[in-house]
């Protein structure tokens, strides 16, 4: 596989089996796809991820990188995004990391409609620190801190985005590999912010498998907004029997970008610079 | 000579403007100014003032005992009756007794004139031209370059023309030109000489005006400035940015720094360069926003967990702080290190007065290297110093977590070790170099006695040294890394000494004191308010006779 280009030889981590590994190579595949086509270049892709499990993903790829701060990665891609515009900035984060800790970047980020990549490695658990409850985690969901199951009601991510009037929202699922490759692919070729999140089962300590792949249904984009809001109210992220889950992409739309509101025209870094001393202190000269 | 001017009124009724028209003023007649603001967090209302001092001679601070007084409203008279001199002149429309008074009909003015009423301060500066005796054409030359209305010009001369001659002043027979700047402006011209590229930030008094600044000169130097959600999107996006390849800064004040701390870690672990623009407000928490504080000295020194090189510079006045800006982005450009630039209110936003400023002898460097192959962000160099590359010229990576030198990931003792020797070596480079290169602190004045202070507080104490002839001052500029062996050579030199803070824990004291070893006396001021050299001077005495 071409891959094997874009994969680095750090050794994996992640626990033996884990569902993250299908996000690395489902990834790593669409990007070297994207290359042959000529649509990216693999010199201008920066990862940016937060902390969590998913976060080690930043050392199996042999792409720039920057492991940001928890809850950071968003703000983080942006300043990268508007220092050299030319750049694929792509982040991957945790739904712990991204709906608790930097939650307000993310909706902010959907506003600004920065020409990032999103993509939510979403467990429903705080897995790398054993299992706490996070944003998306079930109402009734069992941790330690919690052994009679969590109170609170859950967030609703893809509702919110779609609220946040995100450009390009969608919802994939890891166990639909062929749907979460062409969901990726279309969310990276997306000019503006673009937000996927991904369902992934914690093989550890949050198994939602069965009840995934039961309730898993796919969807055509919707024709209307309203549409779209109405469709992604159909799952709560509660794990109820009669849920019924939608993946795909809710919404897509063509809007004007961060960095063309700001009017970022260069590449900073490459930027000629004569600052002439006599004329930039003329205004406080008297 | 030496004379202080009041404005006071109420926010909204242009004592910025006048106070600054003024000031020019007297510089186009070959004086010096200084100019204090004190107001209040409110847009319209509230008692607000400003003091303009002015002498022949150089002058770095004000005084709260008046000459002249131009009041707004009846307030501004009441609250600042007692601090005129007394022969001082009080200018102004309102109804109250005062032997030294020109009151100006600006109604009868104002009427006869058609104009707006906002030329009432116009009509105030004509008239306190005319009770000084001073040249009118100077002043409305002044009017013209900063109001648009030109009614001002109108109501000015009737204003003189309604005045009288009280006081002759001596204009001085030299006019060179003069540099007239605030400490706000210092820094961002700095930081656009530096090359800056993007000014990250969240609006927080006193840092705001940088923001302000910077963005109106975007299009010329074609920069940018970006507000976004908050600081702690503010430090991690310029971070980002950075390591782009963007010469970048960020700017706050105590609040906002607080919530960029982790951020600043994240820099000392990711080596990408920053500088931080940290305006200090009087603290802790929300404090009184408009007033200024010495008191964050402690957190631009301890922001951040873990051990990580940083610098810190804290300038004395406007001039300094252009100069010491431009260090700061060198210093966190060539050693890809985290560098504040440590200001407050005081010195944000005085103005001062200059005979000249000189092009900078040194000029930032952000070397990229480019078309790398295998590139190694963490190299373990010598002298400690990475260089670097940026994504599109090679894999950069980076990384919060400890890494090697590639910026994988790793939990490696020795490799781990390595990088935390690494990250300190190259501060050792750094701090060679600073004290081969340049002022990290200053001594006036011959006395046998010391003064020590950092930052604002130099303006005060230079005036006061004309009358402590005992003293010289020694002002500490580089907080981080600290000039030892300077300050602990004046100490052992000097019979008594003294240091002066804005700010009630003593943190300079405790810094020169974990430095030195010495435990010095304190004067120490915390009430929002700038020291005055008559504080200084008074101060000091009752220290010197034991009755402090």
């Amino acid at each position: 596989m071409e891959n094997n280009k874009i994969i680095s030889n750090y050794k994996i981590s992640w626990c033996p089996g884990c569902l993250n590994n299908i996000i690395l190579h489902s990834f790593a595949k669409v990007l070297s796809e994207l290359e042959k086509e000529g649509k990216i270049d693999l010199k201008k892709v920066v990862v940016v991820a937060g902390i969590g499990c998913h976060g080690k993903i930043s050392d199996y790829l042999n792409l720039s990188s920057f492991n940001a701060l928890h809850g950071r990665a968003i703000p983080t891609a942006l300043g990268i995004k508007v220092a050299n515009k030319d750049l694929k900035v792509i982040s991957f984060v945790g739904d712990g990391d991204i709906y608790a800790e930097g939650l307000d970047h993310l909706i902010h980020a959907a506003r600004y409609n920065v020409d990032i990549k999103v993509f939510v490695h979403n467990n429903q658990n705080f897995a790398l620190t054993v299992g706490q409850s996070t944003p998306t985690s079930e109402k009734g969901y069992k941790s330690k801190v919690r052994p009679e199951g969590e109170k609170q009601e859950p967030i609703n991510p893809v509702f919110l985005m779609l609220a946040s009037k995100a450009s390009f929202v969608a919802r994939s699922f890891v166990l639909e590999k062929e749907h979460l490759e062409n969901v990726m692919r279309e969310a990276i070729l997306h000019k503006g912010f673009s937000f996927v999140d991904i369902l992934q089962p914690c093989i550890v300590f949050h198994n939602t498998t069965n009840f995934l792949k039961e309730r898993i249904y796919k969807i055509e984009i919707p024709k209307s907004f309203e549409e779209a809001m109405k469709l992604s109210l159909e799952w709560n992220y509660n794990l109820e029997e009669k849920s019924k889950i939608p993946i795909g992409i809710f919404w897509k739309e063509t809007k004007e970008t961060f960095e063309e509101k700001e009017e970022i025209n260069e590449i900073f870094y490459k930027r000629k610079k004569d600052v002439n001393f006599a004329n930039l202190i003329k205004g406080i000269i008297l | 000579m030496r004379i202080n001017i009041l404005i006071g009124g109420q926010a909204g009724q242009g004592i910025e403007a006048s106070s600054e028209i003024l000031a020019k003023s007297f510089i186009k007649l070959g004086f010096y100014s200084f100019v204090y603001r004190d107001y209040g967090s409110f847009i319209t209302g509230g008692h607000n003032f400003n003091v303009i001092s002015i002498s022949e001679k150089p002058i770095h601070s004000h005084e709260l005992a008046f000459d002249l007084a131009i009041a707004l409203d009846e307030n501004s008279f009441k609250i600042h009756r007692n601090e005129f001199k007394p022969d001082c002149i009080l200018i102004s429309d309102l109804s109250v007794s005062y032997k030294k008074y020109v009151k100006v009909n600006t109604q009868e003015i104002i009427e006869k004139i058609n104009a707006k009423p906002l030329v009432r301060n116009s009509i105030f500066l004509g008239a306190l031209f005319k009770a000084l005796d001073l040249p009118l054409e100077t002043l409305l030359e002044s009017i013209k370059e900063r109001l648009k209305d030109e009614k001002n010009l109108e109501a000015a001369k009737l204003g003189y023309e309604y005045s009288r001659k009280l006081k002759k002043i001596e204009i001085p027979e030299r006019r060179n030109k003069k540099v007239f700047i605030d400490g706000t402006t210092a820094v961002g011209l700095g930081a656009i000489y530096s090359g800056l590229d993007i000014y990250f930030a969240y609006p927080m008094t006193p840092a705001t005006p940088l923001l302000h600044f910077l963005s109106s000169k975007r299009e010329e130097y074609k920069m940018k400035t970006l507000q976004l959600e908050n600081e702690i999107a503010v430090a991690n996006a310029a971070l980002g940015a950075s390591y782009a390849g963007a010469i970048s800064m960020v700017g706050t004040s105590g609040g906002g720094f607080d919530l960029m701390c982790e951020a600043m870690s994240l820099q000392g672990m990711t080596e990408i360069p920053l500088v931080v623009y940290l305006a200090q407000r009087a603290s802790p928490s929300t404090g009184m926003p408009t007033y200024t504080m010495q008191g964050d000295l402690k957190l631009a020194l301890n922001c951040g967990h873990g051990d990580f090189p940083r610098v810190v510079i804290a300038p004395g006045d406007a001039k300094e702080a252009f100069y010491k800006t431009i260090e700061a982005f060198y210093l966190a450009y060539k050693y890809n290190v985290l560098s504040i630039i440590l200001s407050d209110k005081h010195l944000a936003e005085s103005f001062y007065t200059f005979d000249s400023i000189e092009e900078p002898k040194i000029k930032v460097e952000n070397i990229i290297l480019k078309d790398q192959k295998k590139f190694k962000t963490y190299s373990l160099t010598k002298d400690g110093i990475s260089p670097r590359s940026v994504p599109g010229e090679a894999i950069v990576k980076v990384n919060s977590y400890e890494h090697d030198e590639y910026g994988f990931t790793t939990e490696d003792a020795k490799t781990a070790k390595a990088m935390q020797e690494k990250r300190m070596r190259k501060f050792e480079t750094l701090k060679k170099e600073v004290e081969g290169k340049f002022e990290m602190a200053k001594v006036y004045g011959n006395g046998k006695n010391l003064i020590i202070s950092f930052g604002s507080t130099k303006g005060a104490i230079l005036d006061a040294l004309s009358t402590l002839k005992d003293f010289r001052f020694l002002h500490i500029i580089y907080i981080s890394p600290f000039p030892k062996e300077i300050v602990k050579e004046e100490i052992e030199k000097s019979k008594r000494k003294v240091i002066i803070e804005n700010n009630v824990g003593g943190q300079l004291g405790s810094v020169i004191r974990e430095n030195t070893g010495f435990e010095l006396d304190e004067i120490l001021k915390y009430d929002g308010r700038p020291f005055t050299s008559e504080e200084i001077i008074l101060n000091v005495k009752r220290w010197l006779s034991g009755k402090q």
